[in-house]
């Protein structure tokens, strides 16, 4: 069982992912925002991360850089609907371990939570 | 200057995602020019986009076509459109703009998006100022899902206009 972040604005998203986690055996966690994300992640150390990229306050992309730099060894996955190629690159240039495109497929959330968290 | 084109990411992306999201069964409705005011359904979802090409898309539905869809996405029957379900339908607009970003991308237009406003009360008035639309509706088993895209080509954008024909 591995401790899960689950950040985007969108309730019903994170309904969904915490559903579906939880379901797999592991413990949810979540923020609304890139803010709170960066917040939580100081005070729970989650294991991983899966975040959103447009949020209000602060986007998934700061929030990341922010969590990198707190922490180097942080597994951050992005999920968003924002697909660019520019974007992906974006991300995994700072730091993301790997990049979920919705709309999601629940198979390759699990094949992905798994790979990154056994 | 409007270009009916930026239409089509939009209209390509909807299909992915209410496909993906709900199933639904697509039928184009006929497309329109609007420059009056917009007049909002029972739930309105508004997204801004800038970079490129800037402006607002709109995605409008009834409230008996947001419970049907939402009840799709959720698993469960939803009687009202409660913070849940207007996340969902939000988060609908939300998908269907991000996938068409990547269209957009790919004719070299970059933008970013604005988290989704949701406008919920049928008759309000929205005017998207010198920003005409182009509004096409998509009907579906679960009812209509209204697309009006109001945007603009950005100066000194590189975007290729032609690739986004089809």
């Amino acid at each position: 069982m591995a401790l899960i972040m689950v950040v985007d604005d969108s309730e019903f998203m994170r309904v969904r992912l915490k559903n579906l986690l939880t379901e797999e055996g592991h413990q949810v966690i979540e923020a609304s925002d890139g803010h709170q994300a960066v917040e939580m992640y100081k005070q729970y150390k989650p294991d991983l991360a899966l975040m959103d990229i447009t949020m209000p306050v602060m986007d998934g992309i700061a929030a990341l850089k922010a969590i990198q730099a707190y922490d180097a060894a942080s597994k951050v996955v992005m999920c968003s609907a924002l697909g660019q190629q520019s974007m992906v690159m974006e991300a995994i240039k700072s730091g993301a371990k790997d990049f979920i495109i919705k709309p999601y497929q629940t198979d390759k959330i699990i094949a992905t939570v798994r790979k990154m968290v056994g | 200057m409007l270009k009916v084109q930026f239409i089509n990411p939009f209209l390509k992306a909807a299909y992915r995602v209410l496909e993906a999201e709900t199933g639904a069964v697509i039928e184009k409705g006929k497309m329109t020019i609007e420059d009056a005011y917009y007049t909002t359904n029972d739930i309105t979802s508004m997204i801004g986009v800038v970079g490129d090409v800037q402006g607002t898309v709109l995605y409008g539905f009834s409230e008996k076509t947001a419970k049907e869809l939402v009840s799709v996405m959720m698993g469960k029957r939803v009687a009202i459109i409660d913070s849940l379900a207007e996340s969902a339908v939000g988060e609908l607009g939300n998908m269907i703009t991000g996938v068409a970003m990547a269209e957009m991308e790919r004719a070299n237009y970059n933008c970013r998006i604005s988290p989704p406003l949701l406008i919920i009360g049928r008759g309000s008035m929205i005017s998207t100022l010198s920003f005409k639309r182009l509004v096409i509706p998509l009907n579906t088993q679960y009812g209509e899902v209204q697309i009006a895209v109001a945007l603009k080509e950005s100066e000194n954008a590189g975007g290729n206009i032609e690739a986004l024909e089809n």
